[in-house]
């Protein structure tokens, strides 16, 4: 199919940038997930490689051939919409059909190829009805399948699963993968949604402020974060934050001491996931602030002087509030960032 | 709890006496000038009003007779629906621009389509007078149909605009990914979403092309491009004194398919007269 | 809902052949894609153009003139400093005021009325259906109705003698303000209907939460309408009354059919002192010049009024 490759892309909106030089290459095949929080610049970007926006500046590339000034309608992309945007007025056929009459596909084709994207996502039997007849879950395979239909060189979709509800967006999120592998067409996937990111990616590109944070695979991204952001993102609680003062290898804060690498020094920011913080021992002193059972795991919260600790318990684990608690760090397992927020690796 | 349903109680009975004032004082009159249609002319005026009527096809007759009543139809019938077809393939694509492009100078375009409606049609009716005196349209239905789309091109720009906004964007961007150009957009995806929106502006301009009476006044100004409006003004005919009940009859029969008209877009009808700006 | 979670995918596309442009793609030049939205507005306004801004334009020449059949002879700023010292623009300027005022006010008082009753009821439906009949009649239709009421069949004169609260016949035409009153029954009678449909479309969309939470505080219903309800519905009056003004300021139908203006010009609005001068005694160049101050007063208005109408009634 296509490799995509943006070459220092800008987009701005008078004052305001939407985007700010980024570059990013997208193999053939690949699944590259976008995620960000809201007015982070991702659909920005993907718009822009629809051929929606126009950069303000930087060079896109699809298949190797700059596509800047060349229509939406002649890229050859798919998009799959949050909204669904099925055409309301046509039958889900002629919704399917719709890229193929624009795309002047002999008129022929059309039958079979529109039957063989309805069966591919499950939706043969519901052809002749209107798009509003439809649950949100059809809708959005029917959306799918318009998108199949003409097996474009690139796929977008943005956002597709948040008008959806836990339960359907967890199967939906298999079906669009299982199809990603089976059709190998490249695709960029929008979200805000980290658990999204993670099942479906085989790269997440973090953006913030319109800039790219951290490139790399699921594993990558959540082991082995670049930055203050990318840390606090990622994970469900996110990383938990600390900051203080480093000097001749440990790490102090109120309430918080901890080894550290002897080349981190001053203020900085430590971090450590919640399933890597141990009840017991006395890297943190503090008291228990809250406990949250959720049926598989136990969430502790541990108050260290003003600072909240998230801690990932064992399932049983229960306590009154405000009872004095020691934490464990896992010392392999801690991360150090500088003022600037950026990532102080260890000397090894 | 007692006083509370009583203070109800109350409130309804007034409520139904306001409500039931009001109607009665919009069907009253209706009903009496329908009665007038159906009585001969020596009942109609005269110095103690009648109210038990005498049943008579009189006015009927006259108008089968003595008027060409059926062309005064076939007039306001080409004219109005002239005008309609004219306003909407100006305003379809004018809305769908200022809708959806954003563009230098759209708010003050928009905002100038929307002031024509302001102007007075008397300010214009002298010069447009002459226009027509100049291009030899003067008594023509032609020149009728032109003023009434005139007229009415900034409500259908502005109703249809407002329902365009409503339209989800990512339609657009669909149907662009999918290959087709903006004209097919509009047509294919837009016209066919805003549908209702059309329809609500097509009748609301038709009902005002019907209505209008000052420039058919003076551009119809012999029987040949007489509409109903204007016909029903020249029933002061001449030494007869008014036609009441010819007057009334002709009322009615233009009264009945405006009704149809809105109840067939009733739901739109407050969106509509604002000109979109109150979603009802 | 068993039909939104399938288990299995069944193949088949992947086979098919990817379909290719055939034709080569279109780069579109960064000009014309500017130009588009002019292009699709350029009809309409040049339509309008040619409507309102010739015969502005024509107006303002010819005002310049005086205008006697087809000879028309120089004049300069004479119609003008002629009109500016005629009492009866003066006074028709002033009718239109005074009718249009009184008449916009009751319309809105009514309307509002109306559909704080009308909108909870469960006849609602019905009620609009009768309210809006007398908008569905011609204007000249409505007119001929008051006229035939008021004067040539002395209907009202004869209701109200009946109960009793006159004696004999009333000349309506004879009093300059029961001329002006039977101008202000119609245009009530016809038009309260317009503002009636566009209020209960505005306290039906109104959040009933706000209301329900308000009714569960103890307000009273009268309260809610007066303190929740209208402040909320501010914009939507305030468009609905502006669009309703602007058309009460041309009214000439009824005069037309009606008063023509009697007794001694009483009546006579803006719309029919135009028509008059230009249609009745021919003095173009005064009409035109009439006209030109009309517009002057209307750009004004738009530019002030409706323009901030408008964007606030948009959310």
């Amino acid at each position: 199919m296509a490799s995509i490759h943006l070459q220092n892309i800008v987009k701005r909106y008078g004052g305001f940038v939407g985007v700010q030089n980024m570059s990013l290459e997208i193999a053939d095949e690949e699944f590259l997930v976008l995620l960000g929080p809201s007015g982070c610049g991702k659909t920005t970007t993907m718009r822009m490689i629809a051929g929606l926006e126009v950069p303000t500046d930087g060079k896109i590339m699809i298949g190797g051939e700059v596509m800047n000034d060349v229509d939406a309608r002649d890229r050859d992309v798919a998009m799959v919409f949050q909204g669904y945007a099925l055409y309301p007025n046509m039958s889900i056929y002629e919704n399917i059909r719709f890229p193929l009459r624009m795309r002047g596909v002999p008129a022929s084709e059309h039958d079979a190829r529109i039957r063989q994207a309805a069966e591919m996502v499950e939706l043969g039997a519901y052809l002749d009805r209107k798009p509003a007849a439809l649950s949100g879950g059809q809708r959005q395979r029917a959306a799918l399948a318009r998108a199949v239909v003409r097996q474009p060189q690139v796929f977008l979709m943005d956002e597709p699963l948040s008008n959806l509800d836990a339960k359907l967006r967890q199967s939906m999120r298999v079906q669009i993968k299982h199809m990603q592998r089976q059709l190998k067409v490249t695709t960029v996937y929008v979200t805000h949604d980290q658990i999204e990111a993670m099942t479906l990616a085989d790269r997440i590109v973090i953006m913030n402020k319109g800039a790219i944070q951290q490139v790399g695979t699921p594993d990558e991204i959540y082991s082995d974060p670049a930055n203050t952001f990318v840390a606090g993102f990622i994970g469900s609680p996110p990383m938990n934050l600390i900051e203080g003062t480093a000097q001749g290898g440990r790490f102090n804060a109120p309430g918080v001491s901890a080894p550290c690498p002897s080349n981190v020094q001053g203020k900085v920011t430590l971090g450590i996931r919640p399933e890597d913080c141990r009840i017991g021992g006395d890297n943190v002193q503090g008291l228990v602030y809250g406990v949250e059972p959720t049926g598989d795991t136990t969430y502790l919260t541990v108050l260290a002087g003003t600072k909240k600790i998230e801690v990932k318990a064992a399932r049983d684990y229960r306590s009154d509030i405000d009872v004095s608690i020691g934490i464990t760090f896992d010392p392999a397992r801690l991360y150090f960032f500088g003022q600037d927020g950026e990532r102080i690796r260890g000397v090894a | 709890m007692a006083s509370a349903r009583k203070s109800r109680g109350e409130s309804l009975l007034l409520r139904y006496l306001v409500l039931g004032t009001w109607a009665l004082v919009c069907l009253l009159p209706i009903l009496w000038f329908l009665s007038i249609g159906f009585r001969p002319r020596t009942e109609v005026i005269t110095p103690q009003p009648i109210f038990w009527p005498t049943f008579s096809l009189d006015a009927w007759h006259l108008l089968m007779s003595d008027w060409p009543i059926a062309m005064y139809l076939r007039n306001s019938v080409i004219a109005v629906a002239g005008s309609v077809v004219i306003d909407l393939i100006l305003a379809i694509p004018a809305a769908y621009a200022l809708a959806r492009y954003d563009f230098k100078g759209r708010e003050d375009i928009g905002f100038y389509i929307l002031s024509t409606r302001m102007m007075a049609p008397a300010i214009v009716a002298v010069p447009i007078f002459f226009l027509f005196k100049t291009l030899g349209l003067l008594d023509s239905v032609w020149a009728l149909m032109l003023i009434y789309a005139a007229i009415n091109l900034s409500l259908v720009t502005w109703i249809i605009r407002s329902y365009m906004l409503d339209i989800p964007k990512e339609l657009e961007d669909a149907a662009r990914t999918d290959g087709a150009s903006d004209l097919r957009i509009l047509w294919e995806i837009i016209i066919p979403a805003c549908l209702p929106g059309i329809i609500t502006a097509a009748v609301i301009a038709a009902i005002f092309a019907i209505n209008e009476f000052l420039f058919t006044l003076l551009i119809a100004s012999t029987a040949n491009a007489y509409t109903m409006s204007v016909a029903l003004a020249n029933f002061t005919g001449g030494s007869d004194g008014i036609i009441y009940n010819a007057i009334a009859l002709v009322s009615f029969i233009a009264f009945v398919p405006i009704l149809i008209l809105v109840i067939l877009i009733q739901k739109h009808l407050s969106r509509g007269l604002t000109m979109g700006a109150v979603k009802g | 809902m068993p039909t939104d979670a399938p288990s299995v995918l069944a193949k088949g596309v992947a086979q098919a052949a990817p379909i290719r442009p055939t034709q080569p793609r279109r780069r579109r030049s960064p000009a014309l894609r500017k130009a588009f939205p002019y292009l699709l507005v350029a009809p309409a306004v040049a339509y309008l153009l040619v409507i309102t801004l010739y015969p502005g334009l024509f107006a303002i020449y010819q005002s310049l003139f005086v205008v006697k059949f087809l000879t028309w002879t120089w004049a300069g700023a004479d119609n003008y400093t002629t009109i500016l010292q005629d009492r009866e623009f003066w006074a028709a300027l002033g009718n239109t005021a005074i009718i249009g005022g009184i008449s916009l006010c009751l319309q809105t008082a009514i309307a509002l009325t109306l559909a704080y009753f009308a909108y909870r009821d469960p006849l609602i439906r019905g009620w609009r259906i009768v309210y809006l009949m007398p908008m569905l009649f011609m204007p000249s239709a409505v007119a001929f109705i008051w006229k035939l009421a008021f004067n040539d069949g002395r209907v009202i004169s004869d209701l109200l003698g009946r109960l009793g609260l006159i004696e004999g016949n009333v000349d309506w035409l004879g009093s300059i303000w029961l001329s002006r009153m039977t101008l202000i029954v119609a245009d009530v009678w016809q038009w309260t209907p317009f503002l009636f449909i566009i209020f209960v479309a505005a306290l039906q969309g109104q959040d009933q939460e706000i209301e329900e939470a308000a009714r569960l505080d103890g307000a009273s219903w009268p309260k809610i309408f007066w303190n929740i309800s209208l402040p909320m519905m501010r914009p939507v009056i305030v468009v609905a009354v502006t669009l309703r003004g602007i058309d009460i300021t041309t009214m000439f139908t009824n005069v037309f059919v009606m008063t023509q203006g009697t007794p001694g010009g009483a009546t006579e609005t803006m719309s029919y002192f135009i028509y008059r001068q230009g249609f009745r005694m021919f003095n173009f160049g005064y009409a035109s010049a009439a006209s030109v101050l009309m517009l002057i007063l209307t750009i004004i208005i738009a530019q002030t009024v409706v323009k901030r109408a408008f964007h606030s009634g948009k959310s």
